[in-house]
């Protein structure tokens, strides 16, 4: 029932970007056509996956028995960037095609706030290993839910007459705050 | 040397020094971190117990804890619950203190919320909410009251106030008191709430 | 490509090269904690002391690091520098602390941060690094004031928790959650955008 909760939350309720402004960059950047948004939606779902069960590992089986708490951050982060380089070299040598898809965005995912994000929210909140496991694989597929809904509104907006001082990143976060007060909307869903 | 023995060197040196620097910043830190966590929920179990001046965890576990309390002369005052659970927008941390018998609500005090600021956040406030939570009877589940009343003495004993516009932070806050008060209940039958003296 | 004097270094941050309005730097964090000025000012000096130091060391040891390891290395120095601010923070400070959640850890993905290192730092002086740092942190700090204010004041009445507008104005509590934040973020850069545009239309030979 738990895992649920915790699923549902981070995908509707406490969405990664609409409620913890996480990878915005990526968000303002990739989500103006609707076919690069699920690239790379499904690019930061994997990469979330893998981080969510790693930093588990580091931070349960090395940081927390030996008091080294406090090192958190530094290994999270070396550990993302660690993994999204293996992530990338692997894919390319696997599966070419897959490597076209969503590959080029993998190293824009480094240093996104989402990831270590994940990475930092699970271990504040203390999760065991499942609930980590489902807690990144719903943040990503909160993520790309955000990104295609913005694609989606930005692919009309190019045909809309935007004035010049709005135009790129302002309206694009003036739609993502309209976004965000509807998704406000699921909050309360779980009683 | 080559390049990849400098690369080496470079990271290896950088890792190190940065290693130790943080260890020793992470001890300095860690005395007064540790303490400062302490105090926030040690704070909150005492204010909830009227009367008490010591606590002690008797039991623990993920997100319920409870603590014994006991007064000057060592007597035991109460139990504070310190529980959590779902509210409309994330997690409610929240404490309770109970007589021993488990049969009356002290009073309640919020840890930690991220309801709507001045709907949902008004669990936190004594006029708004706490105020109608204090002396209840809880040898029965508790109730909310709605619609809500002005007067706290116009509430039955087991009742509290629901917040107008936050039926749903005012019944998650319901929720995890009654869960909590039953799962002290249920310990004590199982002989975990240890000795009463 | 001349280089700017030391007075060009220290503003461009504030307008022209601004971090949050210009180069869209750092929203994660700027949306997150300006719902109170007092968490922006926590935000903006932790920010600070990152940024300087940070850009400092990189900017110290530039010729010392082989290119293929310098984003690892310069990752592996920010995160020491975000470390120690966040501990302080949690140690002195816990209400400002808790108040600010994980963004205080997740400055070290700002990407002001290590932009600053890889565009500047790695390839300037330590004088001039130092500048650019301090330079760009005045405009990140600016950003988040500016934003803070006015979503304190319309969402809590109040500034810095000292209440200014009185009983009669009603507040506008959805300044103080995430679309108040994403609206009026979008509406300062569009601010910014608009004088850019019109500087530029001055600037133009009619």
């Amino acid at each position: 029932m738990n895992l649920l909760v915790i699923f549902i939350s981070a995908v509707l309720i406490n969405n990664f970007v609409f409620y913890y402004f996480l990878g915005l960059c990526p968000y303002l950047g990739v989500s103006r056509k609707i076919g690069p948004s699920i690239s790379m939606g499904l690019a930061v779902t994997f990469v979330l996956s893998l981080t969510a069960v790693s930093s588990w590992m580091i931070n349960h089986w090395i940081l927390l028995p030996n008091g080294l708490d406090y090192l958190q951050i530094v290994s999270f982060i070396l550990v993302i960037a660690a993994l999204v380089q293996l992530v990338e070299m692997f894919i390319r040598k696997v599966s070419p095609p897959l490597y076209q898809a969503m590959g080029i965005y993998l190293p824009l995912i480094t240093t996104n706030c989402i990831i270590m994000g994940l990475a930092l929210l699970a271990a504040l909140k203390n999760y065991d290993f499942l609930e980590t496991l489902v807690f990144g694989v719903a943040a990503g597929i909160g993520f790309t839910l955000a990104i295609v809904l913005m694609a989606a509104i930005r692919e009309q907006l190019e045909l809309a007459d935007v004035p010049k001082p709005l135009q790129g990143a302002a309206i694009a976060l003036i739609t993502a705050g309209i976004i965000a007060l509807a998704f406000m909307g699921f909050s309360g869903i779980i009683k | 040397m080559n390049l990849s023995t400098r690369m080496v060197v470079v990271l290896t040196s950088i890792g190190l020094l940065s290693g130790s620097f943080l260890a020793i910043v992470g001890q300095v830190t860690k005395e007064r971190i540790l303490f400062n966590k302490k105090r926030e929920i040690e704070e909150a179990a005492l204010r909830v117990v009227p009367g008490a001046k010591s606590i002690q965890v008797i039991y623990e576990e993920r997100d319920f804890t409870v603590f014994q309390e006991k007064d000057e002369q060592g007597r035991v005052v109460g139990y504070a619950l310190q529980a959590s659970g779902t509210g409309f927008q994330d997690e409610i941390v929240l404490g309770v203190g109970v007589n021993s018998e488990l049969t009356k609500l002290f009073s309640l005090t919020i840890i930690d919320q991220k309801e709507t600021p001045g709907l949902g956040a008004k669990i936190t406030e004594e006029a708004s909410f706490l105020r109608y939570w204090q002396d209840r009877d809880c040898t029965q589940p508790l109730q909310l009251r709605k619609p809500p009343v002005e007067d706290p003495k116009s509430l039955a004993a087991n009742e509290v106030n629901t917040i107008t516009g936050a039926t749903i932070s005012s019944k998650s806050v319901l929720n995890i008191v009654n869960q909590a008060i039953a799962k002290a209940r249920q310990l004590r039958e199982e002989g975990k709430l240890g000795s009463e003296k | 490509m001349a280089q700017k004097s030391i007075a060009q270094e220290l503003t461009k941050g504030l307008w022209s090269e601004g971090p949050v309005t210009r180069q869209l730097l750092g929203l994660c964090s700027v949306l997150a904690v300006s719902n109170a000025v007092i968490n922006g000012i926590a935000m903006g000096l932790a920010v600070t002391f990152v940024l300087v130091f940070s850009s400092l060391l990189v900017s110290l040891i530039r010729k010392l690091i082989p290119n293929q390891v310098r984003i690892a290395s310069y990752i592996v120095i920010i995160a020491s520098f975000v470390t120690i601010a966040d501990r302080v923070l949690a140690a002195y400070f816990h209400d400002l602390s808790k108040a600010m959640g994980p963004y205080v850890p997740l400055i070290v993905v700002n990407c002001i941060i290590l932009g600053r290192a890889e565009a500047f730092a790695s390839k300037n002086s330590v004088g001039r690094s130092t500048i650019d740092a301090l330079g760009m942190s005045g405009g990140y700090i600016l950003t988040l004031l500016l934003m803070g204010a006015i979503r304190e004041l319309l969402g809590s009445r109040s500034i810095l928790g000292q209440q200014i507008l009185g009983r009669w104005f009603e507040p506008w509590v959805v300044m103080l959650l995430p679309p108040g934040a994403f609206i009026m973020l979008g509406l300062i850069i569009s601010l910014s955008n608009y004088f850019d545009l019109k500087a530029k239309e001055r600037r133009r030979p009619r």
